[in-house]
């Protein structure tokens, strides 16, 4: 999977992914998540709109850096999941854990 | 078999192949059956990739593990079949169950529950043998 870090502001950035989230690729998105909150922000949007495949293992990846992000006193949200994440997030209901927004620039503000 | 039933193959040798392997032969059942519906895709290739998560996450006891893909796409239903000669893997998958919410792993088995029917394990002479089956929506 392919990656873009997108700082918006000294504590937030949106991870925008491509590709399949999977046994593949988790490892190197939970490093890339670890790294940015390690630089300071710790308010993630990770935008999936270009995610065609999620599996548990991807599952795994966002709750271990839902942990990460809040640890560090952020959270993280998903934005734009396309139809095959949607149906992921929704059987395993993690949809009722991870907020969802309809982009990134609606999951970028009002963090409260 | 039936004659009505086209017959999708793909061996894996793990490593070097990983799930992307499996990935990319989906791509190519999809072109040859190209009826069946984006719905039945997504659940499929869900379990498949599980499944085969799981042969490789378990492995052969530190040698490669062999692993068999079988996919026969009638016109009722799409049949799955995967064969490995790993260890012997410690799972009813009738009692696959979610685990809880912040929980990092133990969500295969019962993602493919839930996109398959009569999903079983068996170990066999020196393999394992998994098989389910869909109704084609």
């Amino acid at each position: 999977m392919d990656i873009q870090v997108h700082e918006v502001s000294s504590d937030t950035a949106v991870l925008e992914c491509s590709g399949r989230l999977n046994m593949v690729s988790a490892g190197t998105f939970r490093e890339t998540v670890a790294t940015v909150v390690d630089g300071g922000r710790a308010r993630l949007v990770v935008e999936l709109s270009g995610v065609e495949f999620m599996d548990s293992s991807g599952l795994g990846a966002l709750v271990g850096c839902l942990k990460t992000a809040r640890q560090a006193g952020g959270d993280l949200r998903i934005a734009a999941p396309s139809e095959q994440v949607q149906m992921v997030l929704k059987l395993s209901n993690i949809d009722k854990i991870l907020r969802t927004y309809p982009d990134g620039d609606a999951a970028v503000t009002n963090w409260g | 078999m039936s004659p009505l039933m086209g017959g999708h193959v793909l061996d894996l040798a793990c490593p070097p192949d990983d799930v992307t392997a499996v990935h990319t032969f989906l791509e190519s059942v999809w072109d040859r059956e190209p009826d069946v519906s984006v719905e039945d895709r997504m659940a499929l290739e869900l379990a498949l990739v599980e499944l085969a998560s799981n042969v490789i996450e378990h492995g052969a006891g530190g040698r490669p593990v062999s692993c068999s893909l079988r996919l026969d796409v009638g016109p009722e239903d799409v049949r799955v079949l995967l064969t490995d000669d790993g260890v012997p893997v410690p799972v009813d998958p009738a009692k696959a169950h979610l685990p809880e919410g912040l929980a990092e792993s133990g969500r295969g088995l019962a993602l493919v529950q839930m996109v398959v029917e009569d999903l079983r394990y068996e170990r066999v002479a020196d393999g394992n043998r998994w098989t389910a089956h869909r109704g084609r929506h």
